[in-house]
């Protein structure tokens, strides 16, 4: 602290006095000691995130060629083409349930609701199910289409539960994101005569963008990374699914779940490789929002 | 007609309003009739009674919490959404009650524009800005149209000369007094016969706020302007007919010189000259 001089003009100026000296040193005492603190537990984090990246990614290229993204586990060459192809439709399918039901929902509860008792329930339900442990999920979709409706083990039953998986986080984000938008530009649409639909259609949805893809990603990213809910209503097979139901199929989390721990080498590099085409799409996903994002915000 | 004549008998009877050069006939293009509005069960304007006229500015004036901010939003009925408000008596435009069935509010705000306190231009171009309305009307299918269109509004708004070379940049770039006179612009795009302005000026610099007030000025030659503010001064300058409403009551109603000069009601000296 810089001295200041006694003589000021309202009479003794308490910013000598040791008490309020030696109280600023101990504040830049704790300030160091919290930047050290802090910057440790970025330390702790990062480190063992980066080995493990670094791993997972040295392992994969040394695992990936071709006969290996083109085969199925039981081919000459085994490969993993079958779970690309089952978790690509088991997302999209996922997805396209998910996504409407979310982002109308969103639309409801921001915009219609009226923030009554009904919506108040309806978003804790939400909530609770966003907690619910997706194992759980698996069992009762497994109980209910794979057994009760007959669907059987297949992409329907899984995809069901996945997009269940998926919807809360869709819902609130578009929830968010809509009430974000400046209560100004709805009431100055509302003011030229915009109905609730145009003015949600034409501007607020425009503004909330950013914020639903965010929610999105978020959502195909955990559907990508399931397992468990997966294992109960897709089961898990080596050739790609003939139909929606009644037809079992591979995914990519499927194959580091069953194949890690295989005493046979050639299993476990698909394991390592489906590791690493995941980590690579869920990568690639972040930089196409990321980028899709910029272009858009800029009007 | 019928129903008009009862309503300012009764008014003269019940209400204590005081009314400058009632007798005058007035050329009235929105008439409040017994007006109040609540939000639930608080009374929030009470047993409003005053005619609009064509072509003038009529200002609301006075304190914060008077409900000149409810009474302007009344009359394009933006308050609809607010969950608890409701009304009784009557708003005639041309002698139809806006809150009467079969208006349909979405139309009536074509015909009743409004401008907000703070500027709320739409995070898209000039251009669309502008258009917005319009295009969601479907005014005019053609582009040279739909370009006049946009023109026309913007000369009228003054704007024209500072944008008219950036007309695709975005609108969040203009300087405030720019935005709101764009908002406006936008108010003029679908064509309405009566424009409220809600403190149009109370968040712009002294350069900005004259501008637009020579804009209102201007624009009373087409439209009917209703102007809300808590600045006197500029009531004073602009206004027409001027309002003075206290804690939900309409305290005095006349022309402009007359309000400001011989205030008749002891409440409105008071807030005129500052002591209230």
């Amino acid at each position: 602290m810089t001295a200041r001089s006694d003589k000021s003009s309202v009479g003794v100026s308490p910013w000598n006095s040791p008490s309020v000296i030696s109280n600023h040193k101990r504040r830049q005492r704790i300030d160091i000691i919290l930047k050290v603190v802090v910057t440790a537990c970025v330390i702790a984090v990062v480190v063992p995130l980066g080995d493990l990246l670094f791993m997972f990614c040295y392992r994969g290229i040394e695992v990936i060629s071709i006969p290996r993204l083109l085969g199925n586990p039981i081919s000459s060459i085994p490969g993993l083409s079958n779970g690309i192809v089952g978790t690509a439709i088991l997302t999209t399918l996922a997805a396209c349930i998910s996504i409407p039901l979310g982002i109308f929902g969103g639309i409801y509860m921001a915009e219609f609701s009226k923030g009554g008792k009904f919506a108040e329930g309806i978003r804790f339900c939400s909530d609770v199910l966003a907690g619910v442990p997706s194992i759980v999920l698996g069992y009762v979709c497994f109980l209910a289409f794979v057994l009760f409706f007959g669907w059987g083990y297949g992409p329907a039953a899984g995809a069901v539960v996945l997009s269940i998986i998926m919807f809360p986080y869709i819902f609130r984000t578009t929830e968010i994101a809509i009430k974000k938008v400046p209560e100004g530009i709805k009431e100055g649409a509302i003011a030229l005569g915009s109905t609730k639909a145009t003015m949600i259609n034409r501007l607020v949805l425009r503004f909330a963008l950013p914020g639903i893809l965010t929610g999105i990603l978020l959502s195909v990213g955990i559907a990508l990374s399931e397992t468990a809910p997966l294992l109960y209503t897709a089961n898990f097979a080596n050739y790609n699914p003939t139909g929606f139901f009644h037809s079992q199929l591979g995914y990519l989390t499927g194959f580091i779940w069953l194949f890690y721990q295989s005493p046979l080498p050639q299993d476990v590099d698909l394991a390592y490789l489906a590791t690493f085409l995941l980590i690579l799409i869920v990568l690639c996903l972040n930089i196409v929002a990321r980028v899709g994002l910029r272009r858009f915000s800029k009007v | 007609m019928m129903k008009e004549e009862s309503g300012s008998r009764e008014m003269k009877e019940t209400t204590p309003v005081l009314m400058h050069g009632t007798q005058e006939p007035v050329d009235a293009l929105m008439k409040l009739v017994d007006f109040s509005a609540f939000y639930g069960h608080l009374e929030v304007l009470k047993n409003i009674n005053l005619s609009i006229e064509r072509n003038k500015i009529t200002v609301f004036m006075g304190p914060s919490g008077c409900g000149k901010s409810t009474l302007v939003r009344t009359l394009n009925r933006m308050n609809d959404e607010v969950s608890g408000f409701r009304t009784t008596g009557k708003v005639l435009l041309d002698g139809e009650d806006i809150y009467g069935p079969g208006v349909d509010p979405v139309l009536l705000k074509t015909r009743v524009g409004m401008v907000f306190q703070k500027p709320n231009p739409f995070p898209i171009s000039i251009y669309d800005n502008v258009a917005f309305g319009p295009r969601i009307h479907h005014l005019t299918k053609r582009k040279d149209e739909l370009d006049s269109i946009v023109r026309e509004s913007l000369q009228k708004a003054a704007l024209w000369d500072e944008v008219k070379d950036r007309l695709g940049k975005s609108a969040w770039g203009l300087s405030g007094g720019q935005q709101q006179r764009l908002c406006i612009a936008r108010a003029l795009a679908v064509k309405p016969e009566m424009i409220l302005m809600d403190e149009p000026a109370s968040a712009l610099d002294p350069g900005s706020t004259s501008k637009v007030e020579e804009l209102m000025v201007e624009l009373k030659e087409n439209y009917t302007v209703v102007l809300v503010t808590h600045n006197m001064q500029q009531a004073a300058r602009v206004g027409t007919s001027v309002a003075f409403l206290y804690k939900g009551d309409l305290v005095e109603f006349g022309p402009a010189s007359d309000v400001f000069e011989n205030p008749e009601s002891p409440l409105t000296e008071k807030y005129i000259k500052g002591n209230l």
